[in-house]
């Protein structure tokens, strides 16, 4: 994308330009530059372009987003009456030990899963960036997982989670080979202590490659005069990936992190088929099947739709504090090049 | 006399008017959730109400699963678009029963009689009977055949059974086989059954009070926190750990699942009705119903087609002809009179228990909040059988969590 003074070209005296954010009236150059009538042209084509993404956007996004902190403030049915009832959908929420409980699963869900996740998709696409044989399969391979469809992914892992005859545990049992080794086969879905990490590892095994093959795209793009330089200062391999990849690799770092934070604190599919529920004593509810449940449209719930809008505004606040936060904080050590 | 002459041709006028109109062509649309086996089944009903009713048309629309169904529903209804008939749960109609066209009022007395008795409360909103059942399986017990050689007849058979089954085959310490499984989060009917059994109920007639915790609601949770050790638990289908218990409740629609997965491990299965409890022999029935929808977009001549159809779907014979393709239960006391009925049921003996025990069923109540008492139910009978909570300590807080529900 061009610079403002790209844009501009010669409409503002050099050095008068900058800083915009102090600039004003005259002097400041994006009021030199609407008075170019070609400004307007240009904006009017850009926007009858974005016109139908827009509408798109307004329709199922931006009205749906709105209407939820509307109908949050009401006892909300399908049908009539709907009383205003102020705050007491967030009071009923703030009151239920579930919602409490869902919201530590979820927390307990993104911050195992998020960091590991993004740990594993470093490694491999560094792996890739070596310059295997077979890149382009092992691409495909590692892309796999994420293009399948989550229901039948989370259908297999419940096969392969099964206590008696799933691989997983016929995979440990092997262990029981090594001297001293003994270990139970793990009923994983049927126990309040393994439900939820069956869900991250199943989370983290379907994202792994799409994290994966993003930041290797943004390795290839890296500059070999980079690695010219650090190799002629003598940098060993892992100096150069610990200097030059990771630093320069941070611009898609930041959008994979932020993006696997805004998705996992979304989960819940795979909770919902693997589980088949949320998990023996609801030990694997997450925030979105709280909302779900409230809003009766699974386990053959009550509709409180009210309930369900003020439980979806929470968590957009939690997920808009925390992106906020990144953006603020983590995106100061974004480099680009 | 001439007056008589012209009230008379008055009266043919408005009567042949009134046939007329009868007989306009009409189209209703029908909204399902029966998937491609049942499909075929569900669409020959159609036909042949067509052949009857030749200036009615139905479009049969299928929504997909039972979830789709009712976010459909859910959706048509704040659009302003619902269809003139679809097969709904309970749970799903509950809160919009107003748009409900009540289908009962159109019905003869003895139309209303033959529904199965259990059926009728489900169904009936403020004393009238607003939708009709349609899709309707029992819960009945399913075993081992090959170690059971008499499925137990009370509670106390049902305890030393389970008991007497529950065994480590290879002595490692963990059991391999359970007497009998539950799924008490998936499937809180299943306490439910015991509770209606023992005599109890979630609420009393009036729906005043919780009464979950007097003495038959203890006297079921005490019966099912003595089975614990020798029961398998589990929110997955029993067909997914059929190896692992020996006899379990469940729905008489899983018949054909249950089946196979018992084929496959290795055992024939048996189905019989449940063991006769405190109080009764009963069992709880699930499914769904038909409701007509009373809403601007429908005119009258669409809902008296709806309703037509909903009673064509109710006769003996169409009953029985849905049941013995789909697996589900005849809705109606006179079809399992039907010889087409009884040669069936001689033909597939597992049918036996569960047209007995049909006749004996009861179906949940239709209170707007019974939803939430179900997930309390979940939550708590989920509990008390994974040794969590105690039973006693279980069942009163499932009534101290039901109780602020009635004044919601």
């Amino acid at each position: 994308m061009r610079t403002w003074r790209e844009r501009i070209g010669r409409a503002v005296p050099r050095g008068l330009g900058k800083p915009l954010g102090v600039l004003r009236g005259k002097l400041n150059p994006m009021a030199v530059y609407r008075r170019n009538p070609s400004f307007w042209k240009e904006t009017g084509t850009a926007y009858l372009y974005l016109l139908p993404a827009l509408v798109i956007l307004t329709v199922f996004i931006f009205y749906p987003f709105f209407d939820a902190f509307r109908i949050s403030l009401f006892k909300w049915g399908l049908l009539p009456p709907r009383p205003y009832v102020g705050f007491a959908n967030y009071t009923y929420i703030f009151h239920d030990k579930y919602f409490w409980r869902s919201l530590w699963h979820t927390f307990y869900y993104v911050i195992i899963t998020v960091p590991v996740t993004l740990f594993l998709a470093i490694l491999v696409a560094s792996l890739l960036n070596k310059g295997l044989r077979f890149l382009s399969f092992s691409r495909t391979s590692f892309f796999l997982s994420y293009i399948s469809p989550i229901v039948a992914i989370a259908m297999v892992w419940r096969w392969m989670y099964n206590a008696n005859y799933g691989l997983l545990n016929y995979l440990l049992s092997l262990l029981n080979k090594i001297p001293f080794v003994h270990i139970q086969p793990i009923d994983w879905l049927n126990n309040p202590d393994y439900a939820l990490p069956a869900v991250i590892i199943l989370s983290v095994w379907h994202y792994v490659g799409y994290q994966a093959i993003i930041l290797l795209a943004g390795m290839q793009n890296i500059e070999q005069q980079y690695y010219d330089a650090a190799k002629v200062d003598g940098a060993t391999g892992f100096q150069a990936w610990r200097r030059v990849t990771i630093p320069l690799l941070t611009p898609q770092l930041f959008f994979v992190f932020i993006m696997s934070l805004i998705g996992s604190f979304k989960v819940f599919t795979e909770v919902n088929v693997m589980l088949m529920g949320p998990g023996p004593l609801r030990s694997a509810e997450t925030i979105v099947y709280y909302i779900l449940r409230s809003s009766g449209r699974i386990d053959g719930a009550t509709q409180h739709l009210g309930r369900a809008a003020a439980a979806s505004v929470v968590l957009f606040g939690i997920i808009f504090a925390l992106t906020i936060f990144q953006m603020t904080v983590t995106q100061r050590k974004v480099h680009y090049q | 006399m001439l007056r008589k002459i012209v009230v008379g041709l008055l009266g043919v006028l408005l009567l042949g008017t009134a046939a007329m109109a009868a007989n306009e062509p009409v189209t209703i649309d029908f909204w399902h959730a029966m998937s491609s086996g049942h499909q075929p089944n569900l669409q020959a009903l159609i036909t042949a109400f067509q052949a009857e009713y030749p200036h009615i048309t139905v479009t049969l629309t299928y929504q997909g699963s039972y979830s789709a169904l009712q976010g459909k529903i859910n959706a048509a209804v704040a659009a302003g678009n619902l269809p003139t008939m679809a097969q709904v749960y309970e749970n799903w109609v509950t809160p919009i029963e107003s748009i409900l066209y009540p289908i009962g009022p159109h019905m003869t007395m003895m139309e209303v009689g033959d529904i199965v008795d259990g059926l009728v409360p489900s169904n009936t909103y403020n004393g009238v009977l607003t939708t009709v059942p349609f899709n309707k399986s029992i819960m009945v017990l399913y075993y081992n055949a090959d170690l059971i050689a008499t499925p137990p007849a009370t509670w106390a058979e049902f305890y030393d059974l389970a008991k007497t089954l529950t065994v480590d085959t290879n002595g490692d310490g963990t059991i391999d086989r359970f007497g009998t499984g539950l799924r008490p989060a998936a499937n809180p009917e299943q306490f439910l059954v015991f509770l209606d059994q023992a005599g109890g109920s979630i609420l009393n007639a009036d729906w005043t009070e919780v009464t979950i915790n007097d003495a038959a609601g203890m006297a079921a949770i005490q019966f099912l926190g003595s089975l614990i050790p020798y029961t398998f638990v589990t929110s997955d289908y029993m067909s997914d750990h059929m190896a692992q218990v020996a006899m379990f409740i469940d729905t008489s629609a899983g018949y054909n699942y249950n089946k196979t997965a018992a084929t496959n491990a290795g055992y024939a299965l048996g189905v019989a009705m449940l063991p006769v409890g405190p109080a009764s022999q009963s069992s709880m029935i699930q499914g769904t119903n038909l409701a007509v929808f009373d809403v601007p977009n429908q005119t009258q001549a669409q809902k008296d087609a709806a309703v037509l159809l909903a009673r064509f779907l109710l006769r003996a014979e169409n009953t029985v002809f849905w049941a013995m393709k789909s697996g589900y239960q005849p809705v109606t006391r006179s079809a399992y009179e039907t010889q087409a009925w009884k040669d069936f049921v001689a033909a597939n003996p597992y049918q036996q228990a569960m047209s007995a025990q049909m006749l004996l069923g009861f179906s949940q109540i239709l209170h707007p909040n019974y939803g939430d008492m179900r997930t309390i139910l979940s939550t708590k009978f989920d509990e008390i059988m994974r040794g969590a909570t105690g039973a006693l300590d279980g069942l009163n807080s499932m009534a101290e969590e039901i109780e602020p529900l009635l004044s919601e």
